[in-house]
C-alpha cells in the first residue's frame, strides 16, 4: 500500500472526469427538469415547479404498475442469470468431449444488439409461426398453440428468457475468471480429505468467486431494473401492462406524453430505486469488496 | 465405477443443454437466412424440394436482387437497401468499440489500481462516486446528453458515441480490476519497493502482467458494452455514415419492409466476424493466461 | 466555450468555402450551396436516397442530407432534435402529431412559402388528405403517402370453409368462430402493441366502419357511452380475444409471415401491407389475400396522411426556406413522379388524385389488390380528429385500450379514463 497525501490525479483523473460530464452534468441536468414544469407543446414557458412532477408520476395510472413488474423482472432475472452463470462456468471447468466448442459457443449471445436478440426470440416465441410451438407439437407435446408472447405471464416469461439469454455469457465469463485463481491442489487436497461436491463447492470454490458473485449480482441487478430494449422489441410492454417496465415509463412520458419534467422525475426515481437495491444486495451479501476499501481509507 | 459414468452421463446432458440454449436461436438465424420466405413460412413445403439459397447474402454485398424478385408479379416491397448497411455499420461498430476498448484499459487499469493499492486523500468518495455512477439508466440520461453532444458540436460522429459508451463502461473496468489487483499478495509490491520499483514501475512490471487476462477480460466487456449499446448509438451517431451495427439491425428489425430470411441473413453476417473475434481473444489469449496466471 | 468553438468552427468552414471557391472557375460557383438536412423514417431508404440524387442532379447547388430512424423511433428522435434545436430542415410529418409541432412553433405553414403553388396543387388533393396536413387554417405539408386502413381476409380459406366475406363485426365473429370449430386456432390476427400509434389508428378505423366517432362535432369525447360505435367495437374486441379468436403480432412486419402461414383468415391493417402479403417475390401464399371494405354499418375507414413538412428554423433563413420549398416541391408536386414511384413499387397509397387515374399505378395495383373495392374504400374513407393533445392523448389511451381487450381492465373503466383525461389535455391546453 502506498500512501500519499495527494489525490492521486494522473491516476485516477482521467475516469473521474470522463463519468463527471457524462453521468453528472446529465443527471443535474435530469433533476434540474425533474423540478420544473417542462413540456414539449410549451417551450417557452418553463417554471419552478417543485415536487409536483414526483406526485403526478407516482398517482399516474402506470408508475405503481410498471415498478411493480420492473421489480419482478429484477428478482426474476438477476439471480437466475448468475446462477445459470456459476453453473456453466463450473461446467466448463470439467472434461467433457466438445467442451473447447461449447467454451466458444456460450459466448454467442453476448455478441449480439438486442434488436437481434428480439427478434431470435420473436422467431422462437411466436405463437403462429414460432419454433418452440412447431416442435412441440411435432414432438406431438401440445395439440394447440400456446399464446407466449399473447398471455400476460407467459409474455413476462417469454421476455424474461430472453434477456436471461442475453446477460448469460458475461456471468460465465467472470466467474471462469475468478475460478481460474483457484490453487489446483487446493481441490486435490480437498478430494483426499472426501469432501463432497457440495462441500467442495462450499469451502473451495465459494470463496474464490464470492466478490464476483456480488459484483454479478450487483450489476445484473441494475441491467434488469433498467433494461427495455429486447423487452419492447418482443412485447411493446404488452400484452396490456404485463410487460411494461419502468425504465420504459421514462421514455413515455417525456417523449410520448411530451412531459419532459415527469419524465425526468421518473428517472430520478428509478435513480434512487437502483441505488436503495445495491445497499439491499451488498448488504445482505457482505463481501470485502467495499469494507476493503473502507479500511483503506485514511 | 458406476457412479463414474452418471456423473460423467449428467456433465455431457448439461453440456448438450447449455449447447441447445446458448446456440439454438442463433442457428435458426442461419437456417433463416439461407430458406426464402415463400418456403420458410409454407407448412406444405419441405425447405429440400424448395432448396436453399445465397441470394440474400449476395444482395447485401453486392446489391444484386435475389432471383425471385425478377419474377413475374413481383415488386420490391420487402427488398431494402437497409440491408446493404450492415457490411458498413460492422466496420463502423468495429472502430467505435476498439476505441472504447482502449480507453477503458488506458484510463481503466491504472485507476483501478490507484484504488486498490494506494491510500490517499478522499479515496472513498471517488470510488464510490465512479462505481455508483452506472446506477443511473441510461434512458434517463438520452435526452441530456443529447444536448450536451449537440452544444460540444459532436452530434452525428463516431467520438460522441466513443466517449459516453467509455464512461459509461469505465466504471465496471475500474471495479472489476480493482478486485483483482486487490487480490494480488501485498509481499510482491513489497518487494517492488525494495527492488527500487515507483509506484509506476510497480504497475507496469508488476500488477498488469499479473491481471492480464482480468484485464484482456474487463476490456473484451468493454468492447461489447459498446459493441451492443443501441440506445445512445442510435440518437448520437446520424446517418449511415457513421452508424454502428446496433442501430442497422434494429432499423432491419422493425421495418415491414425486410423479408424475415434477408434479416436473418443479416443478422448472421453481423454475428460472424465478432463471433470469432471474442472466441479468438477468448481462446488464445484470456485462457492462454489463465492456464499461465499466478494463484494466490 | 461551447459558443467559442462553434465560431471558431464556423471560422473554419467559412475558410474552407473560401479556398474551395478559389480552387474552381467562377462559373461553376453558385451563389451559394445549401445543405438540407432532411429526416424520415427508413422505410425503403433506398428508393428515398435514389429520389434525393435525382433531385441533386436537377438542382445544383442544393445538396440534402438525409437522416433516418426506424418507424418506432421516428417521433421520438425527432421531438429530440426539436429539443435540441438541431439542424432539421424537411421532414416526414404526421397527421396526428401536426397540431401539436405545429402549435409548438416546430413546423412552418408551406402557404406562407409558396402560396400560389399551394393554391394550385390543393384541387389535387383528396379531402382527408389536405385536412390531415392543415391546421389552424393553414397547409403544413404535401403527401409523401397517404393510405387507408384496410379489412383483409384469405379468399382461399374463406371460399373452402364457405363464409362469405363478412359486412359486420358480429359476422366477422361468426366467420372466426366458423373457422376456430373447423380447426382453426386463432383466425384473427391482430396488430397489438400499444406503444404504436398504428394501434389506435386501426381502432379508430373499426369505429369508423361502424359509422360513429370517437368524438363529436366539437370534439368532445363521445366514446365513453355504451352506444358509441367505439365502445361498442372495444367490447366486440374483448369479446372475441376472451374467446380465443385473436392471435396478437407486435408489428404489421410480422403480421406478414403470421398470414402467410395460413393458419389465419382476417386482420387489420395499414393498406400498403396487402402488397406486401401478396407479394409473390417472398410469399408462400401471396396472391390469396384480398381487401374487403371495413366492417359494420357504415364500411367507412380511417384515412390519413404522411407528409413532408418544412420546420420553422428551415424557414427564418430566406436560401434555406427557398431550397427546401424546391426539394419538398420536388418530392411532392407535380407531375407526382414520386409519389407515382412509392405508389409502384411499394404500393404505398396517395394523397394526389390524378394518380388513381394513371395506368401505371393502376396495372401495378391490380396484382396485389382489387382496384373497384379499393376506390369504395377511400370514397368512404374519413379523417380523424386530430387535435393539439391528440398524440398525448392517444400515447395514454393506447395502454388503456390494451387493459380493456385483455381484460385487465373493463371497458366502462378505460373509456371513461380515456375521456377524463380527454377532457383534462383539452382544458389544460386551452389555457
Amino acid at each position: 500500500m502506498w500512501r500519499s497525501a495527494r489525490f492521486p490525479v494522473l491516476w485516477v483523473g482521467a475516469p473521474l472526469l470522463l463519468v463527471t460530464l457524462f453521468t453528472v452534468v446529465p443527471i443535474g441536468h435530469t433533476l434540474w427538469t425533474s423540478l420544473h414544469s417542462a413540456h414539449f407543446l410549451f417551450p417557452d414557458e418553463l417554471s419552478w415547479s417543485g415536487l409536483d412532477n414526483y406526485r403526478k408520476v407516482i398517482a399516474g395510472p402506470f408508475f405503481l404498475t410498471t415498478l411493480k413488474n420492473s421489480l419482478l423482472f429484477t428478482a426474476v432475472t438477476a439471480p437466475v442469470v448468475v446462477g445459470l452463470g456459476i453453473a456453466t462456468a463450473l461446467l466448463l471447468q470439467r472434461r467433457f468431449t466438445g467442451r473447447a466448442v461449447l467454451r466458444s459457443v456460450v459466448l454467442l449471445p453476448w455478441v449480439l444488439p438486442g434488436a437481434i436478440t428480439a427478434v431470435l426470440w420473436i422467431w422462437v416465441f411466436n405463437p403462429s409461426w414460432g419454433m418452440l410451438n412447431t416442435w412441440l407439437r411435432d414432438l406431438g407435446l401440445i395439440t394447440s398453440s400456446i399464446p407466449w408472447l399473447s398471455d400476460p405471464s407467459l409474455a413476462f416469461a417469454s421476455v424474461a428468457v430472453a434477456h436471461i439469454w442475453s446477460q448469460v455469457p458475461f456471468s460465465v465469463v467472470l466467474i471462469m475468471a475468478a475460478l481460474s485463481t483457484i490453487d489446483p491442489a487446493l481441490f486435490e487436497a480437498a478430494r483426499i480429505d472426501g469432501a463432497n461436491a457440495w462441500q467442495r463447492f462450499r469451502f473451495v470454490v465459494w470463496p474464490a468467486i464470492k466478490a464476483m458473485v456480488v459484483v454479478l449480482l450487483v450489476y445484473n441487478a441494475l441491467t434488469a431494473f433498467t433494461t427495455y430494449d429486447v423487452v419492447y422489441a418482443m412485447t411493446g410492454g404488452g400484452p396490456g401492462t404485463a410487460t411494461s417496465l419502468l425504465s420504459f415509463q421514462i421514455w413515455r412520458e417525456s417523449f410520448s406524453m411530451y412531459d419532459f419534467g415527469a419524465g425526468s422525475a421518473v428517472a430520478f426515481l428509478v435513480v434512487a430505486m437502483a441505488g436503495l437495491m445495491i445497499v439491499a444486495i451488498t448488504r445482505a451479501l457482505p463481501s470485502d469488496l467495499f469494507a476493503a476499501t473502507e479500511d483503506e481509507a485514511p | 465405477m458406476t457412479g463414474r459414468l452418471a456423473d460423467r452421463l449428467i456433465v455431457n446432458l448439461a453440456a448438450l443443454l447449455v449447447l441447445a440454449f446458448a446456440a439454438g436461436p442463433i442457428l435458426l438465424a442461419a437456417f433463416g437466412s439461407v430458406v426464402p420466405d415463400r418456403i420458410l413460412f409454407d407448412r406444405d413445403r419441405s425447405v429440400l424440394e424448395g432448396g436453399m439459397t445465397l441470394d440474400n447474402y449476395r444482395y447485401i454485398f453486392t446489391g444484386r436482387l435475389p432471383a425471385a424478385y425478377m419474377a413475374e408479379g413481383a415488386n420490391r416491397a420487402m427488398i431494402s437497401d437497409a440491408a446493404r448497411q450492415v457490411p458498413r455499420s460492422l466496420w463502423n461498430s468495429a472502430q467505435i468499440s476498439t476505441s472504447v476498448l482502449a480507453l477503458n484499459l488506458l484510463l481503466g487499469a491504472p485507476a483501478a489500481f490507484a484504488f486498490a493499492r494506494f491510500a490517499f486523500p478522499r479515496k472513498k468518495p471517488a470510488f464510490l462516486f465512479l462505481i455508483l455512477s452506472p446506477l443511473v439508466p441510461a434512458v434517463a440520461l438520452v435526452t441530456p446528453i443529447y444536448l450536451l453532444v449537440d452544444g460540444l458540436d459532436l452530434l452525428g460522429t463516431k467520438l460522441a458515441v466513443v466517449l459516453v459508451h467509455t464512461a459509461r463502461s469505465l466504471p465496471f473496468t475500474i471495479l472489476i480490476l480493482s478486485v483483482f489487483f486487490r487480490k494480488l499478495p501485498e509481499e510482491l509490491f513489497e518487494a517492488a519497493v525494495i527492488d527500487g520499483c515507483s509506484r509506476l514501475q510497480s504497475f507496469l512490471r508488476v500488477a498488469l502482467p499479473l491481471a492480464l487476462p482480468a484485464v484482456c477480460a474487463t476490456g473484451l466487456f468493454a468492447f461489447m458494452l459498446s459493441y451492443t449499446e443501441f440506445l445512445f448509438s442510435m440518437v448520437l451517431s446520424g446517418d449511415a455514415r457513421s452508424r454502428p451495427l446496433s442501430v442497422v439491425m434494429a432499423a432491419l428489425a422493425r421495418n415491414t419492409d425486410v423479408s424475415w430470411s434477408l434479416l436473418n441473413s443479416a443478422i448472421f453476417i453481423a454475428v460472424l466476424p465478432t463471433l470469432l473475434l471474442v472466441v479468438l481473444v477468448w481462446r488464445y489469449v484470456v485462457e492462454g493466461l489463465l492456464a499461465g496466471a499466478v494463484k494466490g | 466555450m461551447l459558443g467559442m468553438s462553434r465560431s471558431m468552427g464556423m471560422a473554419g468552414v467559412a475558410a474552407l468555402s473560401l479556398l474551395a471557391a478559389a480552387a474552381w472557375p467562377p462559373a461553376a460557383v453558385h451563389a451559394k450551396d445549401v445543405t438540407l438536412e432532411f429526416v424520415v423514417w427508413n422505410y425503403s431508404l433506398d428508393t428515398i436516397q435514389d429520389n434525393v440524387r435525382q433531385f441533386e442532379a436537377e438542382n445544383p447547388g442544393i445538396k440534402v442530407n438525409v437522416t433516418d430512424y426506424t418507424w418506432p423511433d421516428y417521433h421520438d428522435s425527432v421531438v429530440l432534435r426539436f429539443r435540441g434545436n438541431t439542424t432539421t430542415d424537411v421532414i416526414y410529418g404526421g397527421q396526428d402529431w401536426l397540431p401539436a409541432w405545429a402549435a409548438a412553433g416546430y413546423l412552418y405553414p408551406l402557404d406562407e412559402i409558396a402560396a400560389d403553388a399551394i393554391e394550385s396543387y390543393k384541387k389535387d388533393l383528396a379531402g382527408f388528405t389536405i385536412n390531415d396536413m392543415t391546421y389552424d387554417g393553414h397547409l403544413y405539408g404535401l403527401p409523401y403517402y397517404a393510405d387507408t386502413i384496410s379489412f383483409i381476409y384469405n379468399q382461399r380459406i374463406l371460399k373452402d370453409a364457405a363464409i362469405e366475406v363478412p359486412t359486420s363485426w358480429e359476422e366477422v365473429a361468426d366467420a372466426a368462430r366458423k373457422l376456430k370449430a373447423n380447426g382453426m386456432e386463432r383466425p384473427i390476427v391482430y396488430e397489438f402493441n400499444q406503444e404504436l400509434p398504428n394501434f389506435y389508428d386501426a381502432f379508430v378505423a373499426q369505429a369508423y366502419g361502424r359509422g360513429g366517432d370517437l368524438f363529436d362535432e366539437e370534439g368532445e369525447a363521445i366514446f365513453n357511452r355504451p352506444d358509441n360505435a367505439a365502445f361498442q367495437q372495444l367490447s366486440w374486441l374483448r369479446d372475441v380475444i376472451a374467446e380465443g379468436l385473436v392471435a396478437f403480432e407486435n408489428h404489421e412486419s410480422t403480421i406478414i409471415p403470421a398470414m402467410n402461414s395460413g393458419k389465419h383468415a382476417f386482420t387489420i391493417v395499414y393498406n400498403y401491407v396487402l402488397a406486401a402479403m401478396n407479394n409473390k417475390a417472398d410469399q408462400p401464399l401471396a396472391g390469396e389475400f384480398a381487401l374487403a371494405r371495413m366492417p359494420g354499418e357504415a364500411q367507412s375507414t380511417l384515412g390519413f396522411t404522411k407528409f413532408y413538412a418544412i420546420t420553422s428554423s428551415a424557414a427564418e433563413n430566406r436560401e434555406r426556406r427557398e431550397a427546401a420549398w424546391k426539394f419538398v416541391d420536388f418530392m411532392a408536386g407535380p407531375p407526382y413522379a414520386v409519389a407515382k414511384r412509392w405508389a409502384i413499387e411499394k404500393g404505398l397509397g396517395f394523397g394526389q388524385l390524378p394518380l388513381l387515374e394513371d395506368p401505371e399505378v393502376i396495372e401495378a395495383w391490380s396484382g396485389w389488390v382489387d382496384m373497384p373495392t379499393l376506390q369504395a374504400q377511400i370514397e368512404t374513407a374519413r379523417g380523424g380528429t386530430w387535435k393539439e393533445w391528440t398524440a398525448v392523448w392517444a400515447a395514454s389511451f393506447r395502454p388503456l385500450m390494451a387493459q380493456a381487450m385483455i381484460g385487465e381492465a373493463t371497458v366502462e373503466e378505460v373509456m371513461s379514463q380515456g375521456a377524463e383525461r380527454w377532457d383534462a389535455l383539452r382544458a389544460q391546453m386551452a389555457r
